[in-house]
């Protein structure tokens, strides 16, 4: 049987072949994705060889806020500068250093432009000048020393386009700055997360990164020859009061290694999810193919009955087959591997990533992965269709004219049918318990998960109608009515043909539904809020020194002007926002609905909460809400509760209270009302001149503001469009592949079809137009689908913000018209084949 | 008159070197307007050939091959499979219908695949001729062997076609099947004057024809005019003896 079945793989090398790509495709995406995250977490190995500090003393609380548009600026916790004395005075140091490192040193090339992404942070940190425990290491010139120096980190050395000489603008929380670059500095690891990094002195650091007492972050120590971090790590804890964190260097890297370990893992997961996508597509065509080379070969499969073979032999046979074809698909797959390893990682720094690049790393569990994944997945599809093959008779050897007994589609239709009925269930107890997010989302997956195997199950007996209907337009001429009855004449291989499309189009247009619903979203929000008519936000979510909010005001044209202070607060172990604001002003420009109390009445210590977040922590007015901020806690008196509104969340007080606090003088905002009988886009001249000395600000209106979200936005969204474009691709692929085939079926009546007169461009338009059918079936199933369950996931969204429900209508037609496009090239080569086919040869009676 | 088909010196040589076959050598014939012309000889005498070569499916080696006044030898693929349209009929053995299609569309398919409308009146006779009026809506699947033989017989006189090309249209038909298809050819060509050319090995078919040509390796050796059952069997006998 190895050699029927062998003999088989040959004979129909090309339409194997066809075949195998798409599960070459499957699996190289599976092994790229792992090769991709090894190797990504191979080049982070550096950052452990780098040398490091023996023991860390730090503050004992994480960092407060940080990262988002609606969080409160980070900041980190700070210790009293006169604990560094005491750490030194512990037996077995040998030294130890003042750290202060945080956000709010923002990078400014020779343009005038900030350096880096929106995203990530600017970081500015302090040089310890102790080659022995400096995780960073110098690669030119010297450390910073003095007020007027600064090292750069080698990427943002580069994208500043500065070298050691020379002097670089930084925007720090301490005033804009213009230092000496006197060193360039290495973390080991080439690429970065996007992030920038300054390095000063002590001293420096405090003034252009703390702006305030003569208090670190942390204090990094080297230990005497022969002392243990375990045992130095006790003494200095009893040294020291309880409020500090002390921790080995040991403790740090494996830390670090677990974060590490974690978002690799995130990253393998969610890559891996399209690959499994991509693999489940390749399923429907493995299964096409080899259900038509069986219908091709059902006579000889009669024979090897007839001589004897049983059916357990037939259908080993087949799977034999499959078997061989799986073992060979992984191993090109894992060879694609590479391949897709290196295209994800182009990918990613075409969306903005700036990975670090190192050796491609293979690991055996890769291999191990492969090969499981391809065979599996090439032997479950071929199952059904081995069992058929399984059920030839053998008499059928003996009958001129053969073809497998088509079963019938009713127990199919039934289960379809019913697992419509689950889906519109699931959907509807979903619908209905949209304020129990978990339990809507998973109803919702249920039913999507349903809706998509009631399609596939019902898309034969939908099939022969749809493209019925499609066809219609073509039916008045003989051609048409062919493409179209050719169409039709196999439910259950246009069925999975068409399906494999429809699965990428749902994912993609569900995709599609969820972005331009959260942009709608977004921008009903921009319009709600920001009643200002100019906004000034900081660049990279930074807050900015109060200059900026004087220059502003100072600008002709502006009626009036306000700004917010905002910090990270904690209640009740609930992590929030105190955003401060000029109580007279702040109604002037900024949309504010309150429910009960009244925000004119804001004393010192007064404060207002919003809706969402007072039933969280169950506060009511006139409640004492005990806050903790980063250096230490204020209570604050609820006076009234406010709506919900986009950036607006959490506690909102008088600017007052906030100082009394004793925030930064740094604000995260300043709102513009321009003055009636002003011209906005005067005004807008005016307040760019007045803030070009200020770089790392940014002024917005509603438009740009949305503008610029809706980039974020795309950036996201078209990152994933990209993942699962290789899963629309296996499916056109298998349009291919099914054509193909069905052209190879058909070729005697392909000949008859030109022997009676039917000229070469009418047999290519014949396939074609079966293909493009095909494909536009597909494709409106997937659509269907995708617009149905976008809807849904964005009703089950609602609570998390995706509040208003767009359609993006360009985009579907752009998919129906993929879909044309798509079927007119994947006809291309078969439609050209059978134009081709030798006549004679095809009439000819075998 | 003109000749339906003519053919001179016409030869053909499949493959080359060992492998080498002259299926036709030098053959010269013409096939009269109006007459149904039937060609008979040994298996891989070169029947098939021949009437591929008149038809305009197969390329010559040498020689010309006319149907009409139209010299095949230059024409393109393109200007061929309209002559093959417009102008040539065929029946084969078997396998000559579009599945897809119903017994009327298939009978139509040379007139729609020309864009042509087909003249009513003749579609009728035709219909009725083969007497499948109340089949027409039927697949091909639907039908018998001898049914779907005369919905080919039907198809190949839709367009009126200069000449009809039959290979061996009853060789998968039982006698009366078969009777029945070769009746509605004599008669296209005895009311209609259609010009017909039938391969086959029975000398029964044969005697429907107008002249039979007898083929032996590649080449004509033999015609009969106004041929019985009987005397086809009689020459055919002879060739066997002298060859033996
Ligand atoms: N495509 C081909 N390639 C090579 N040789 C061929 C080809 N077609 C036919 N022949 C050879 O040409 C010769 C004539 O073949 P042809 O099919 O015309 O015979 P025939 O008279 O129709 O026979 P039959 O009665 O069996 O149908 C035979 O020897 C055959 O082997
Ligand atoms: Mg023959």
């Amino acid at each position: 049987m190895l050699r029927a079945a062998l003999r088989s793989l040959l004979q129909h090398k090309l339409r194997l072949s066809l075949t195998l790509l798409a599960v070459v495709v499957g699996v190289a995406f599976v092994a790229g994705t792992y090769i991709f995250t090894d190797s990504l977490k191979r080049s982070f190995d550096a950052l452990f060889e780098a040398p490091q500090p023996d023991v860390i003393v730090t503050v004992d609380a994480p960092d407060f806020g940080g990262g988002g548009p609606d969080a409160a600026p980070r900041e980190t916790p700070t210790l009293p500068q006169s604990y560094i004395a005491d750490v030194a005075a512990v037996d077995g140091v040998a030294a130890a250093y003042g750290l202060v490192s945080g956000d709010g040193a923002i990078v400014i090339d020779s343009d005038g432009m900030v350096v880096g992404a929106a995203g990530p942070p600017a970081r500015g940190t302090t040089w310890i000048p102790d080659e022995a425990i400096s995780p960073l290491t110098l690669v030119d010139g010297r450390g910073p020393q003095g007020p007027d120096e600064v090292a750069l980190l080698e990427s943002t050395a580069e994208a500043a386009g500065v070298e050691v000489g020379g002097r670089v603008r930084l925007e720090t929380n301490g005033g804009s700055v213009e230092p000496l670059v006197v060193g360039v500095v290495t973390r080991g690891v080439s690429g970065s997360d996007g992030s920038t990094l300054a390095v000063f002195d002590l001293p420096t650091a405090q003034r252009l990164l703390l702006d305030s007492e003569p208090v670190v972050t942390g204090i990094q120590v080297r230990a005497d020859e022969g002392v243990s971090q375990d045992v130095l790590a006790q003494r200095i804890t009893a040294a020291l009061p309880e409020d500090v964190r002390v921790q080995t260097g040991q403790q740090r890297s494996a830390d670090i290694a677990e974060r590490l370990e974690e978002a690799f893992q995130f990253i393998n997961t969610f890559l891996l999810a399209f690959a499994f996508i991509a693999l489940f597509v390749a399923v429907f065509l493995i299964y096409n193919t080899f259900s038509m080379l069986i219908a091709q070969r059902t006579r000889e499969l009669a024979l090897l009955r007839a001589v004897g073979a049983s059916r357990g032999q037939v259908r080993r046979s087949v799977l034999l087959e499959a078997l061989v074809l799986g073992i060979l698909a992984a191993g090109i797959g894992l060879v694609g591997g590479v391949l897709v390893s290196r295209g994800l990682t182009l990918l990613l720094r075409a969306f903005g990533a700036d990975l670090p690049s190192g050796p491609l790393v293979l690991e055996p569990r890769t291999v191990m992965v492969s090969l499981v994944v391809g065979v599996v997945v090439t032997l479950v599809s071929a199952y059904v269709p081995a069992r058929r093959a399984a059920v030839v008779p053998p008499v059928a050897a003996m009958r001129d004219e053969v073809s497998l007994p088509n079963r019938s589609l009713w127990v199919r239709t039934g289960l379809g049918a019913v697992l419509l009925v689950v889906a519109v269930l699931t959907a509807r107890a979903g619908l209905a318990s949209v304020d129990d997010g978990e339990r809507a989302a998973s109803l919702a997956g249920v039913s999507a998960l349903a809706a998509l195997v009631a399609v596939i199950a019902l898309a034969p007996v939908a099939g022969r109608g749809v493209l019925w209907v499609l066809g219609a337009p073509f039916s008045g001429s003989v051609v048409g009515r062919l493409a179209r009855e050719n169409g039709r004449r196999n439910p259950r291989r246009t069925a999975a043909t068409a399906s494999a499309l429809a699965i990428g189009l749902a994912l993609m247009t569900t995709i599609g539904v969820i972005a331009a619903s959260t942009k709608a979203s977004v921008a009903t929000v921009i319009d709600d809020t920001i009643g200002a008519d100019f906004v000034v936000f900081g660049a990279k979510f930074q807050p900015f020194v109060p200059d900026v909010y004087q220059a502003v005001k100072d600008t002709p044209g502006t009626a009036a002007v306000t700004f917010v202070r905002q910090v990270p607060i904690t209640v009740d172990e609930e992590q929030s926002v105190l955003t401060g604001v000029e109580v007279a002003a702040f109604p002037l420009v900024v949309d504010f609905e309150m429910q009960s109390g009244s925000f004119a009445d804001m004393a010192l210590g007064d404060a207002v909460v919003d809706d969402a977040t007072a039933e969280t922590l169950g506060l009511e007015v006139g409640d004492r809400v005990e806050g903790t901020f980063v250096n230490g806690e204020a209570p604050l008196r609820l006076i009234g509760v406010y709506t919900a509104a986009g950036p607006y969340v959490g506690f909102v007080t008088g600017i007052n209270t906030l100082s009394s606090i004793g925030s930064r003088e740094l604000d995260s905002a300043v709102y513009v009302r321009v003055a009636d009988g002003a011209d906005p886009a005067t005004v807008r001249t005016d307040l760019e001149a007045e803030l070009a000395a200020f770089p790392a600000v940014e002024l917005q209106d509603q438009a740009s503001l949305k503008e610029q979200v809706n980039g974020q936005f795309d950036r996201v969204f078209g990152f994933i469009y990209a993942l699962l474009a290789l899963a629309v691709v296996v499916a056109f692929i298998g349009i291919v592949n099914t054509l193909a085939l069905s052209v190879h079926e058909r070729r005697r009546e392909v000949g008859l079809l030109r022997a009676v007169g039917t000229s070469r461009p009418q047999v290519r338009r014949m396939v074609v137009l079966e293909a493009v059918l095909i494909s536009v079936f597909g494709a409106a199933l997937g659509v269907a689908l995708g617009v149905v369950y976008g809807a849904l996931l964005q009703r089950v969204l609602e609570p998390q913000g995706i509040t208003e429900l767009a359609i993006p209508t360009g985009q579907i037609w752009m998919f129906l018209a993929l879909a044309v496009v798509g079927g007119l090239l994947a006809a291309l080569w078969p439609a050209i084949t059978a134009s081709r086919l030798d006549v004679l040869r095809a009439i000819a009676t075998e | 008159m003109t000749p339906a088909a003519r053919a001179t010196s016409l030869t053909k040589v499949y493959g080359s070197g060992d492998t080498r076959v002259t299926a036709l050598d030098a053959v010269d014939c013409e096939i009269a307007a109006g007459r149904f012309t039937a060609i008979m000889g040994p298996s891989g005498s070169g029947k098939s050939t021949l009437m591929h070569c008149l038809a305009g499916l197969d390329s010559v080696t040498s020689g010309q091959v006319w149907i009409g006044d139209t010299e095949l030898s230059t024409l393109s693929d393109k200007a061929l499979t309209r002559l093959r349209r417009d102008s040539v009929g065929f029946v084969f053995q078997a396998f000559n219908l579009v599945p897809t299609l119903t017994a009327l569309e298939n009978i139509t398919l040379p007139l729609d695949i020309a864009g042509r409308r087909p003249d009513r009146g003749w579609l009728d006779t035709v219909v009725d001729t083969v007497g499948l009026r109340d089949r027409l809506g039927h697949r091909p699947s639907e039908l018998s062997g001898g049914q779907q033989q005369r919905v080919a017989c039907a198809r190949a006189l839709a367009s009126r076609p200069t000449i009809v090309f039959a290979d061996e249209p009853t060789g998968n038909l039982d006698s009366r099947s078969g009777a029945e298809v070769l009746g509605f050819l004599r008669r296209s060509v005895d009311e209609f004057g259609q010009t017909i050319v039938m391969v086959t090995h029975d000398p029964g078919a044969a005697s429907y024809s107008d002249r039979v040509l007898f083929l032996a390796d590649g080449r004509i050796v033999d015609e009969m005019a106004s041929p019985t059952a009987d005397s086809v069997l009689e020459r055919m006998k002879a060739f066997e003896a002298a060859r033996a």
